[in-house]
């Protein structure tokens, strides 16, 4: 069985791909089969959390998408060193005009949910997480219509608020199993407890972590996964809380 | 010659002669002078708060005499602790009684000794200086009183113990702890509030229910809403069908 994952925020720049890349390491770290597909079509980037070269992206979900190959042949293993278990990344193309066509032209929604299912039969993955694009665009929405679990991901910022409540209340309406919020970017200074309990008040939805907004986690962006390069550190073990609460007993290593 | 002094004195003689004899021997000395002609012009000059460090004061003067001066000095809290020397012509002890009680602090005859009008003068400048600093520790001490009291009243101006803070001695340290935790109380403060203004999630109902509508009623999210079970249990996991 597969559980798929999407992570989600209404609007960019939240820290979606972060927490995507993290919460892989940590499945994979517990001995999982972890699919990641960026599905961040219009601005794509979580390949490179994963050390993946830009220049060596000719296999991608575009391709799929467009009937060039099937999905299995856009996706590549990433599994760090040291890993007990595997990861592997379906990236979008971050040719300019790839992205172009597909603002242009669009593509077959059904098309990426059943090539996703399959790639999740194929691979036999345990977990397969979704990076979507900010937003409630139509792929993000059978993203989260697809999904066991989904992660909401929000600053504790005004700017975020409204989104929030409006992508929490699409997640009711398709009746997502588990729904949890990810509070990122958290002023140092801020209390996480008093912060967990005024955001899951406000949305009725549990708090699966308060990550504050750290500098290495900032200066790692560009090229690392935390978790890994930081495993004892306070914030590698919020995410381990989130990747429990995303799964609860669905999956076992 | 022996150490100079340091200070400035209030000559107060109505004899011309004297003020030049004496005014020449305190110069020496190292101290600046002003002079006053009778009594009335020594209370104009003590009045400007010119800062005298010590005053010698003649008795039989026009206008007001010495006790005149003397007494007055004293009950004016400004001048009270100002030290004072009486030179006196007259020799009648009565006078050297009457001076004393009136709060002099030594009395000199007149014409006086140069040894010992320097040392009248040099214990007189110590205590002036004494008193000095007792009075600064004093208003010190008070000024961080005061800003104990702001701080209750949510009124603390974080500079305002900046000078206390710079005494190398107890109060000093005091002053600086204080400042120091009063900064980090206030940071503290900041953060909180600021927390609690981030924190405060109002949300516009309204305008959010009408963009879930523009989301949510649509035939694609229909369709969605109708298959969502069935793509949860889709190929990858048919083994956990009855989950
Ligand atoms: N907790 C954090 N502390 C500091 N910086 C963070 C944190 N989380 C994310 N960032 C930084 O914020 C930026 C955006 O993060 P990320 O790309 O994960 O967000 P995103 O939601 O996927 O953005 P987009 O909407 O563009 O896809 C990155 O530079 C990342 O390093
Ligand atoms: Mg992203």
């Amino acid at each position: 069985m597969t559980a798929i994952v999407s992570v989600h925020s209404f609007r960019g720049g939240t820290g979606k791909s972060n927490t995507t890349a993290n919460v892989a390491a940590v499945f994979a770290g517990r001995g999982l089969r972890v699919g990641v597909v960026d599905l961040d079509i219009l601005s794509p980037g979580i390949h490179v959390l994963f050390g993946v070269d830009q220049d060596g992206l000719d296999r991608h979900l575009d391709g799929f998408l467009w009937g060039r190959y099937p999905l299995r042949d856009a996706v590549r293993e990433v599994t760090p060193p040291g890993v007990a278990g595997r990861i592997w990344l379906v990236p979008s193309s971050v040719a300019p005009h790839d992205i172009a066509r597909v603002m242009a032209e669009g593509y077959d929604v059904g098309l990426l949910g059943d090539g996703v299912r399959a790639l999740a039969a194929e691979l036999e993955l345990d977990v397969l997480l979704l990076d979507t694009h900010p937003g409630l665009n139509e792929e993000t929405l059978l993203s989260i219509a697809m999904s066991d679990a989904l992660a909401i991901v929000l600053r504790p910022d005004h700017q975020d608020y409204e989104g929030t409540h409006v992508t929490v209340s699409v997640a009711r309406k398709l009746a997502v199993p588990r729904t949890v919020l990810v509070v990122n970017k958290t002023p140092e200074s801020f209390d996480p407890a008093e912060v967990a309990a005024r955001v899951a008040a406000a949305y009725d939805t549990p708090v699966a972590a308060v990550v504050p907004h750290s500098e290495e986690l900032m200066v790692l962006s560009s090229g690392g996964i935390f978790v890994l390069h930081h495993p004892d550190h306070p914030v590698a073990a919020l995410y381990g809380q989130l990747a429990d609460q995303l799964l609860g007993s669905a999956v076992r290593a | 010659m022996s150490d100079r002094l340091h200070g400035h004195v209030l000559v107060v003689d109505d004899d011309p002669v004297n003020r030049l004899l004496l005014r020449r021997a305190l110069e020496r000395e190292g101290l600046t002078v002003e002079v006053a002609v009778d009594g009335g012009e020594a209370l104009v000059a003590l009045a400007r708060g010119a800062g005298f460090d010590i005053v010698l004061l003649d008795i039989v003067m026009p206008v007001l005499d010495g006790f005149e001066v003397l007494a007055r000095m004293r009950a004016d809290p400004a001048t009270a602790a100002l030290p004072v020397v009486v030179i006196s012509g007259s020799d009648s002890s009565a006078d050297v009684v009457r001076a004393i009680g009136l709060g002099a602090d030594d009395v000199l005859p007149k014409p006086f000794d140069p040894a010992l009008l320097r040392a009248r003068l040099t214990s007189g400048l110590a205590r002036k200086r004494l008193a000095d600093l007792e009075r600064e520790y004093r208003e010190q001490v008070g000024y961080v009183v005061d800003a104990a009291a702001a701080v209750e009243r949510g009124e603390f101006e974080p500079g305002s113990l900046d000078a206390v803070a710079e005494r190398p001695d107890a109060l000093g340290v005091l002053a600086r702890v204080f400042a120091r935790m009063t900064r980090e109380v206030a940071v503290r403060e900041q953060r909180l509030r600021a927390q609690v203004g981030a924190l405060r999630i109002e949300i516009d109902e309204a305008r959010a229910a009408r963009t879930v509508a523009a989301i949510t009623e649509t035939d694609y999210f229909a369709d969605l809403q109708r298959r969502a079970a069935e793509l949860r249990s889709g190929p990858g996991r048919q083994d956990q069908e009855n989950r």
